[in-house]
């Protein structure tokens, strides 16, 4: 069936009176607004006033009678001697290495188990699926004791060695190498290449996008994960992002809005600039997926 | 289809590439981190739910051995007595029933509507949409509580434009900061939900819904009656994963109540948190295990009726 037709055939089914398509859009669209409210509501209050924004709000003071930039910089520089590029910066190390590793490590493991023989495959393979069923909530405890007694605690390492394989990311890249022809793998075989060249030259370029999908997604994760920097964090100095935005915000909360949304802003603003360059992306990540963490 | 060629049979595809012990130099790295920090932790976290242990170093030098104490089950008879322990399960419990079906429910009406033809600003609707899922929990939980301020917050201006003057405190006062703890959530779950709907809404065949139309169905009739069951595997998916991660929650809640969790508030994993934060290891792995026994059950519980359900909705879908 042509393109064509099968969207005309959909078409005379679906196209249901102006009322309805009309009711549909409101209805969408005010759910969409209710996704962008608080976010417009935090920008707003970011540029007020401590005196503006503890007004009860209406028609009159929603903008802010001049816009507050500074606001940014008191969010900026609110740790005295360390400021929140120290928070960005920590933040970004561990993503970035994170990313880095754990994507390389999950693909060469996916590729393994995807299209290499070996003894012991398939129980190692159960051993990984295993780890995505197992709870966080019993394995962070002795995880825990265990960076103790290795000297990880208040290190980087704490937020970086534990996330470099993933049962999920091994999963999803020998999913997405599985797609790629054996023809292809035996074809560089017989050329008598290395099973890394192979992997390089041949494997990753077909699978580029699952790569890019989990790189997106572990970077999203390490840059949003909170509870256990929580755990592992103690010093001032190597805190992430999201703990130093939390220690601000509940310092300042009761007196000082405007500083806790400008703070807010700037932690929300990276991810949120990766996904307006990214979104397709995400989007097909995700839906290729079917998981998030 | 070729038959496949003899070489390739003595020598079927992968063979060689194990060859050399390469396949185990890729798996080293990946198997030795999910070895130490996912699988031997989760089998001594189940150990240590039997222990009563403060952690630290196991020899302390002058001070001696620092070693587990064997409780059997007391710290399981306790889980069943602690008044703490029995508020975070109903609260984990009223936080997994508010605001997983009701996201999944409500992106399916949402997908099903931006979906069809007629529908502009697909893109920016998704866009919209998946927002709040890619933002920090603890920038949306800041956000949100300064929205549902008391004095100065915009829903009681809002409130109060329709003519609502009195609201309660909405994170002081009773089971009030969970209702809305579980209406953000919902918030933040919707367009993830949109967007795999909408991936698995392109898999539905239009063949389906000329022969319904030609059949003379009604629209609503073809959306439930075709649309639905054909995302059925996706609506499973969607709450069995849906129902696992809620019932781990614990940031939104840590950052929604500034900290500070009541009898209204907790939940299971904050439980946890706390006695790890006190020092009882052994307890907290014993409350983790709770949730592990419950996550279980829930997923057993919800692929027993998915997977009855489909079969027969199918049927009813192809008649």
């Amino acid at each position: 069936m042509s393109r064509e037709h099968r969207r005309r055939a959909a078409n005379t089914f679906n196209r249901p009176p102006f009322a309805v398509r009309l009711a549909s859009h409101i209805v969408v669209y005010t759910v969409a607004a209710t996704m962008l409210i608080p976010f417009l509501w935090m920008v707003l209050t970011s540029l007020k006033t401590s005196g503006e924004a503890n007004t009860p709000p209406s028609l009159s003071n929603l903008l802010p009678a001049t816009p507050q930039w500074s606001n940014y910089a008191t969010a900026w520089n609110v740790g005295g001697h360390v400021s929140l590029l120290d928070f960005y910066i920590n933040s970004f190390m561990v993503a970035a290495i994170t990313t880095v590793l754990a994507v390389a490590h999950n693909a060469l493991a996916g590729f393994a188990f995807s299209k290499m023989r070996f003894r012991g495959k398939a129980p190692l393979f159960w051993a990984t699926l295993l780890t995505m069923m197992l709870p966080a909530q019993v394995f962070f405890i002795f995880a825990y004791v265990l960076c103790s007694w290795i000297g990880y605690i208040d290190n980087i390492q704490a937020l970086v060695v534990p996330f470099l394989a993933s049962g999920f990311g091994v999963f999803y890249m020998r999913q997405a190498v599985t797609a790629v022809p054996d023809d292809l793998i035996d074809a560089g075989r017989v050329d008598g290449m290395h099973s890394f060249d192979i992997f390089w030259t041949i494997v990753r370029p077909i699978v580029w996008p699952g790569i890019t999908a989990l790189a997106i997604f572990t970077f999203m994760n390490s840059w949003n994960s909170f509870f256990w920097p929580l755990l592992v964090v103690d010093s001032m100095k190597m805190k992430t992002l999201p703990l130093a935005v939390a220690d601000l915000a509940s310092a300042a909360y009761f007196t000082d809005y405007p500083t806790t949304m400008a703070a807010a802003t700037l932690l929300v603003l990276p991810l949120v600039i990766l996904f307006f360059f990214m979104q397709r992306a995400f989007t097909q990540g995700i839906a290729m997926t079917g998981l998030k963490e | 289809m070729t038959r496949p060629d003899p070489e390739s049979r003595r020598n079927p595809p992968g063979a060689h590439l194990g060859a050399g012990g390469s396949a185990y130099a890729f798996l080293f790295f990946p198997m030795a981190i999910l070895t130490v920090f996912v699988l031997a932790p989760t089998i001594i976290g189940l150990g240590l739910s039997f222990f009563e242990w403060k952690g630290g170093p196991l020899w302390t030098g002058a001070g001696g051995w620092n070693l587990p104490t064997f409780v059997g089950l007391q710290h399981y008879r306790s889980l069943l007595s602690d008044p703490d322990i029995r508020h975070g399960l109903i609260n984990t419990i009223a936080f997994v029933v508010g605001s997983v079906p009701i996201s999944v429910l409500v992106a399916f009406v949402l997908a099903v509507a931006v979906n069809s033809p007629w529908f502009r600003g697909k893109a920016l609707v998704r866009t919209l949409l998946f927002m709040p899922t890619i933002v920090s929990i603890v920038a949306v939980g800041f956000v949100w509580r300064w929205v549902l301020n008391d004095s100065a917050g915009i829903l009681n201006w809002f409130l109060s434009l329709l003519g609502y003057n009195d609201p309660p405190n909405w994170l002081a006062d009773g089971y009030w900061p969970l209702f809305w703890i579980v209406v953000v959530q919902i918030w933040r779950q919707i367009g993830f939900c949109l967007v795999l709907y909408l991936a698995a809404l392109q898999a539905v065949s239009p063949s389906l819904y000329e022969a319904a139309a030609i059949d003379g169905a009604t629209r609503l009739g073809s959306v439930r009656h075709i649309t639905w069951p054909m995302v059925a595997p996706m609506t499973a998916f969607l709450m069995v994963t849906g129902v696992i991660s809620a019932l781990q929650v614990f940031d939104l809640v840590f950052i929604m109540t500034g900290e500070n969790e009541t009898r209204y508030t907790t939940v299971l994993n904050l439980e946890i948190f706390r006695e790890f934060s006190y020092g009882s290891f052994g307890y907290a792995a014993a409350i983790g295990v709770l949730i592990f026994v419950i996550t279980i059950a829930a997923t057993a519980l919800q692929l027993a009726a998915f997977g009855t359900r489909h079969p027969k909705a199918a049927g009813r879908a192809a008649k």
